[in-house]
């Protein structure tokens, strides 16, 4: 197939670091290209590039075989090129409609608003990536999934042939995710082509055609998909081998007392659950997006009202009502979102560390001493600890935020997907830190939306439908299937 | 850009910008009879002090209330109310309703309950009580002014005592270095710029943001309380309808110091010379007679300038 896209010796610094140093990429019509690597190797600054909403330092681009120059996104947009963030760039409080034709260059608007038009010409748009609501729908009203597919119909509504989304299922359940795949499919038949930057490799080997590796902000190869395999592109991606599964941990024999007893929680999201957490278990929580994983942390962590059932911390009834009425009580959390509810962007990576554990004066040597252990122990890298936590990497950010927890030390921790959209190197430091944890003696409690994860790193695996305990697992006898099947609703409610 | 070239810290940068405003006003001060600048004589420089003294200690309480990520519209009526209630005081004239800086610390407490425990916008609650409190200072008043006077009374020692340059601007300077120290060097201090940096992430740590809240909305009105004080000794009177728009200098100073209006960023350091800044203008447009509305357009494009040098910076 012809080439629709060719990048070439594309650098960019940003201070003295080099984010791309001669990395280029080649996408044909029609294809679906995997742009990999780990965080900070330079993925999404290259897709940023292409989209014209980063200028590159040097290189050359050519579009349909022609030298071309992007400036701005609108050049990008000019040209058919489409971008979607991994945050979506939308406005949550105008209709579906309003978002896809703002400053569109195929709709020309002028002076007063037309629905009617903007209606007529969303229509045949939103039916391509099948979208089954009307352009008159507030996007706010709408899941995640579906407006990333108004995204979707943004871009190509500007008469997109390259379509570049940054890792788009970061956020979406499995179902959901299969609703994209489709639609990318869909897509891929009409001759659009696609970047799709991704840490996922199961979706790398279900959609795409070829994979370019990044690292360090090199090229480092560009394989057809076919002719490879997920443990030959992690190694190209890391440098280094690395196992994906990992010994089963043995199911529990003889715990303690438990540290948590929960029994017959309801929350406004939850309805009944019981289990118990004892001393050195991970407790697996799986479940699809909005099964209630993240709603059980909440009504721990005392973030959400309790409105039936029991928590019991080491035996006595404990109902924490503030977060810091539960870090009283042993038990932390923390967050799925690490930008919008752990960090302080503008705050260093030491304060963001020391936030919840310093009391009365700051006493900088006394933190520094506390922190530089843990950093060692994360293997978190920082030019410095007085840089702002938003110069690091996704992968480090996490850790900067687990610190902060290992630093107030509570004895049950919520770790709510804390691996989540970092790079594998930086999930194996996390998974390390997991396994320690329990070492210790503390009662951890793992949420996650990847089963693999889940079955690596938990005792036991506690399956969320809805809001209803779907099943409970050992982890000996827990298998992919099994999960999905109870946390789809498809077995009986029994434990 | 290269790394190379060192990108210089908030403070440094409002520092220059005074730096070239005194620069200014030393180029452009009339000379005195014995050919010395007038401006850069001791009791000009003083006096530049003492002025900026009041606007400046509000401006210290404000800092903290903007870097929370709210603001504080009310401390004008604040120092209104402080200075009606002292002359009161001071001249058993009225109701003889008590003084204590007590009062105005709860009714910056009050601001604070209602922004934290009710949600409500603080724009929104700190203009209703700018507009409640100034109500309440000239009903007690009857909207009149209460002379302190020139006698040999206690009312006319305290404002003799009150007045008086080392103490305006001793106390200016105490507080802005307690200030400074509780925003830089104490938790409590890093608890308040986490909160306007991300309060949800503050919330998912734990920490105590009403408490927070309410305390830097106390210390807000507890500031133009004893504000207030000055302003009447300065004065020599009681004023319900003084301090009309100082909530907006003080704004002004603040975010001219680098601190940013919603909040996360800032310091108190780069207040102070957002204070001075404002200070030395004024001095170096009144000792060369412009007229105070020239001085009102003049200010207002240093404003506009002085942030969109320091933005503009920050970002390239």
């Amino acid at each position: 197939m012809p080439e629709l896209l060719r990048a070439e010796s594309i650098s960019k610094r940003y201070g003295g670091v080099y984010a791309l140093q001669g990395a280029g990429l080649s996408v044909a019509e029609g294809e679906i290209h995997a742009l990999l690597g780990e965080n900070g190797a330079g993925k999404s600054t290259l897709a940023k590039i292409i989209a014209g909403s980063v200028r590159p330092d040097s290189g050359r681009i050519f579009f349909r075989g022609a030298p071309v120059s992007i400036r701005n996104p609108r050049d990008a947009q000019r040209l058919g090129i489409g971008i979607i963030y991994q945050e979506l760039d939308l406005f949550p409080n105008l209709t579906i409609g309003e978002n896809i034709v703002i400053g569109n260059r195929s709709f020309q608007e002028k002076g007063f608003v037309d629905f009617a038009r903007i209606e007529f010409f969303c229509g045949p748009v939103l039916d391509r990536v099948g979208l089954g609501r009307g352009a008159r729908e507030l996007v706010a009203s709408l899941p995640i999934g579906q407006a990333q597919l108004v995204a979707l119909a943004r871009a190509l509504s500007m008469d997109a042939r390259l379509i570049l989304m940054d890792e788009p299922t970061s956020a979406l359940s499995d179902d959901a995710a299969a609703r994209l795949f489709d639609v990318i499919g869909a897509l891929k038949r009409s001759g659009v082509s696609i970047v799709y930057v991704s840490h996922k490799m199961d979706e790398i080997f279900r959609i795409c055609d070829r994979a370019t590796v990044l690292r360090d902000g090199r090229v480092i190869a560009t394989e057809e998909v076919a002719h490879t395999t997920p443990e030959a592109l992690i190694r190209l991606m890391v440098g280094r081998e690395l196992s994906t599964t990992g010994d089963r941990l043995s199911s529990p024999v003889n715990f303690p007392a438990p540290l948590l007893s929960v029994s017959h929680l309801t929350t406004r999201k939850l309805r009944d659950v019981t289990f118990d957490l004892h001393p050195g278990e991970v407790l697996g929580v799986a479940g699809l997006v909005g099964a209630g994983r993240s709603e059980l942390g909440a009504a721990l962590f005392g973030l959400d009202r309790i409105r039936g059932g029991e928590i019991r911390v080491r035996g006595a009834a404990a109902h924490p009502r503030s977060p810091a009425a539960a870090m009283r009580l042993g038990i932390g959390l923390l967050p799925e979102d690490r930008k919008l509810e752990g960090l302080m962007m503008d705050m260093s990576v030491a304060e963001n560390t020391t936030i919840a554990a310093s009391r009365g004066l700051i006493r900088r040597t006394r933190e520094e001493a506390a922190i530089e252990p843990l950093y060692a122990r994360l293997a978190l890298r920082s030019p410095s600890w007085s840089a702002p936590v938003s110069a690091l990497s996704g992968g480090n950010q996490q850790k900067a935020l687990l610190a902060r927890w290992l630093l107030v030390n509570p004895d049950i921790v919520f770790l709510d997907d804390p691996a989540r959209g970092i790079d594998v190197g930086a999930k194996q430091d996390i998974y390390r830190i997991i396994g320690e944890l329990a070492a210790a003696g503390k009662g951890v409690l793992l949420a996650s939306s990847e089963l693999p994860e889940l079955l690596r790193c938990s005792h036991r695996i506690l399956v969320l439908n809805e809001g209803r305990m779907a099943a409970m697992f050992d982890a000996a006898e827990a298998t992919q299937e099994k999960i999905m099947a109870a946390a789809s609703g498809a077995v009986a409610h029994d434990r | 850009m290269t790394g190379k070239r060192k990108r210089l810290p908030g403070d440094a940068r409002s520092l220059l910008a005074l730096a070239g405003i005194v620069l200014l006003a030393i180029v452009f001060s009339p000379a005195a009879s014995d050919g010395s600048r007038i401006f850069l004589q001791a009791g000009n420089l003083t006096d530049i002090l003492r002025q900026i003294s009041i606007i400046g200690i509000i401006s210290l309480g404000m800092t903290l209330v903007i870097l929370t990520g709210g603001i504080d519209l009310s401390v004008g009526s604040i120092l209104a109310l402080s200075t009606s209630l002292a002359a009161m005081w001071l001249t058993g004239a009225g109701q003889e309703p008590g003084y204590g800086l007590r009062i105005f610390y709860a009714l910056g407490a009050l601001n604070g309950a209602a922004v934290a425990a009710l949600d409500i916008q603080p724009f929104i609650v700190t203009l209703a009580s700018m507009i409640g409190i100034r109500g309440l200072a000239k009903w007690l008043t009857h909207n009149a002014n209460i002379d302190i006077g020139f006698g040999r009374d206690v009312a006319a020692a305290f404002a003799e005592v009150f007045r008086r340059k080392p103490l305006v601007i001793g106390s200016y300077a105490a507080l802005a270095a307690v200030f400074w120290a509780l925003l830089a060097r104490t938790v409590f201090g890093r608890h308040v710029r986490a909160i306007g940096d991300n309060e949800t992430a503050a919330r998912y740590a734990g920490l105590p943001i009403r408490r927070v809240k309410v305390i830097v909305y106390a210390l807000s009105g507890l500031l133009a309380g004893f504000a207030g004080v000055l302003y009447a000794a300065e004065n020599h009177q009681g004023n319900p309808n003084a301090g009309v728009a100082y909530e907006l200098d003080a704004i002004a100073a603040v975010v001219i110091g680098g601190t940013r209006l919603s909040g996360g960023k800032g310091s108190i350091t780069g207040t102070i010379v957002g204070t001075l800044i404002m200070g030395v203008l004024t001095n170096m447009l009144r000792l060369n007679n412009v007229d105070s509305n020239v001085e009102m357009m003049v200010k207002a494009v240093i404003i506009v300038l002085a942030v969109a040098v320091q933005r503009q910076r920050r970002t390239d």
